[in-house]
């Protein structure tokens, strides 16, 4: 469980969520279990991340809560409802890793399209349209057809499309892909906005420094399994401590420090793995009273592309 | 707003549908002023390339495009039922169709008109039959299609027709009084999209059974139809089973 404040309200609820693909319709040559007895939820309000290599489940997971694939075992529900039925979806927005549309309809009339799909008046529709196209800066190709759209183009359309119905819950799939760098801090920027209003947003993405910069809330899937959680990965962040020394740093080390607590050492510098920043001033006294001469301290906190690399390794 | 819409995307999808329909009024065209078959027998052509092949043609990958494409996973995520884009989708190909027919037999009867050739009677009866048969091809094709890739749309449809003459004939020609060529050929008939019974019809065939005396007799004629209707909702029905029973997969991991 990511979080489970009572005072907000519960968007996407997972229990058990086991997702086996047959091979008879899959086309395999046995059968692949893609996600293994997944629990988690996620309120109103919160931006989770899911990451993990490739294989790992999270399209599969994202599948599921957008209600395109049925889950093997377990259930489930968003807003309350089970994923596939119309009122889980009436509140839904979807972006999927690879959008595609009509190539002889334009973006304008692809965001009609799916405005009528949602059911929405037409009125409603040209507001929306309106609105989407100036946020996400479509104007100058708004009435292009979509065949001649570049990958942060039809990106761009494939969110607007998502957002059509101001949602309460957002499903993204690699949302920045294909996106320039200006493109990439008006999404960040719009994702904030959307989820101080209160949308829930589930992101699945391989770029995690942009991940970092939207949540804390991070679901680390490797092979099907839930590894670590948002919080857990936050705790387990490792910190380094750089020491620098004047002279035999190696010695000292070995006189005073663990082993496993020791990353790395050189004549004249210690890096110290850290579990919280409260131990750097017993280290420090420690590394004193032992007679080191330091010249220099940086406490540098592992980043989650350290953690995501770090939790890889540890399970290859 | 949503039905118009989805029955819009079945025109406007594609630039090939177009092609399509100008072609098959070439097509129907040049059967109908070179006399290359003999006349009655252009009500036959018209029946079969715009009551079988139109349908194929044009909704050949009306849902495998989408599903192939992964376009599918973002209209199936919109709150409506499923069936309505099935419904939407084939009643759109079916009033493309009626507006494909009327043109038809409005150039045909221009093309009468100016240079006297062609065999016009009975053609408003041989266009609605060959709507018909449209309707309950078109409805078979676009349930295949939420299965089977474009590609083996048209191919698969073909096979199994073909297939099916074939047995039928063999069996008929070798035990025309053997039980399973008769339940074959029932089943051929009556379950099968009507060929036999709307061409029937269309010829007069069934008046001297009617109730009512003339060619085309009224109850015989409102049983086809009928008959062919039910049909259409009866392929239909699992075409909307297997969209709204299938998963949609967008990217595979």
């Amino acid at each position: 469980m990511i979080r489970n404040d009572n005072k907000q309200t519960m968007v996407v609820e997972c229990e058990q969520l086991t997702k086996v693909f047959r091979k008879l319709l899959a086309g395999r040559s046995k059968d692949v279990c893609a996600l293994q007895s997944i629990s988690l939820s996620v309120v109103e309000g919160q931006i989770v991340g899911l990451v993990g290599p490739n294989g790992a489940g999270k399209s599969t997971l994202l599948n599921l809560m957008a209600g395109l694939i049925f889950p093997t075992e377990g259930r489930v529900s968003v807003c309350g409802h089970p994923a596939r039925s119309i009122e889980a979806r009436s509140g839904l927005g979807y972006m999927p890793e690879h959008p595609a549309f009509l190539g002889r309809y334009s973006a304008w009339a692809t965001l009609r399209y799916h405005g009528a799909l949602l059911g929405l008046s037409r009125q409603t529709i040209s507001a929306q349209i309106d609105k989407l196209t100036e946020q996400l800066q479509m104007d100058e190709y708004i009435d292009r057809p979509c065949s001649d759209f570049s990958q942060g183009m039809k990106q761009r359309l494939a969110l607007a499309i998502a957002l059509m119905n101001d949602p309460s819950f957002l499903l993204l799939d690699e949302p920045s892909n294909g996106l320039d760098p200006i493109g990439i801090i008006q999404l960040r920027d719009l994702l904030k906005k959307l989820r101080d209003a209160g949308t829930a947003i589930v992101i699945s993405s391989h770029r995690l420094g942009e991940l970092e910069k939207l949540t804390s809330d991070y679901i680390f899937l490797y092979r099907g399994e839930v590894v670590s959680f948002g919080d857990k990965i936050a705790a387990d962040r490792v910190g380094r401590l750089h020491v620098g020394l004047v002279s035999n740093a190696n010695q000292i080390a070995k006189k005073l420090l663990s082993p496993a607590k020791l990353l790395n050492s050189s004549e004249t510098e210690l890096v110290i793995a850290v579990g919280d920043e409260d131990e750097v001033p017993d280290i420090v006294s420690s590394l004193v009273k032992g007679g080191a001469r330091i010249t220099s301290i940086q406490l540098q906190k592992e980043d989650i592309e350290d953690v995501f690399l770090r939790l890889y390794n540890e399970r290859n | 707003m949503r039905a118009y819409e989805l029955m819009k995307e079945t025109l406007s999808r594609k630039i090939y549908i177009y092609i399509v329909h100008l072609s098959w009024f070439a097509i129907y065209g040049l059967f109908f002023t070179l006399r290359v078959h003999e006349e009655e027998k252009f009500h036959q052509i018209l029946f079969i390339w715009g009551g079988f092949f139109l349908p194929l043609a044009l909704s050949a990958g009306i849902f495998g495009d989408d599903i192939s494409s992964g376009r599918i996973c973002v209209v199936a995520t919109k709150p409506f039922w499923l069936g309505e884009l099935y419904i939407y989708r084939l009643l759109g190909l079916s009033l493309q169709a009626a507006v494909h027919f009327f043109i038809t037999g409005c150039l045909l009867l221009i093309i009468h008109g100016i240079t006297g050739l062609g065999y016009i009677d009975d053609l408003n009866s041989w266009l609605f039959c060959s709507w018909l048969l449209f309707n309950t091809w078109a409805a078979i094709s676009t349930s295949i299609s939420v299965v089977v890739k474009r590609a083996y749309n048209f191919v698969f449809l073909l096979a199994v027709v073909l297939f099916f003459a074939f047995l039928n004939s063999s069996l008929g020609w070798n035990n025309p009084d053997d039980t399973m060529t008769k339940v074959i050929s029932a089943f051929g008939k009556y379950v099968c999209p009507p060929f036999t019974l709307l061409t029937r019809m269309v010829e007069g065939e069934y008046s001297k059974y009617s109730l009512i005396v003339g060619k085309y007799s009224s109850i015989k004629a409102v049983a086809c139809v009928t008959h062919t209707l039910i049909l259409t909702v009866f392929y239909s029905f699992f075409g909307v089973l297997l969209l709204s029973r299938r998963q949609f997969a967008c990217s595979r991991e």
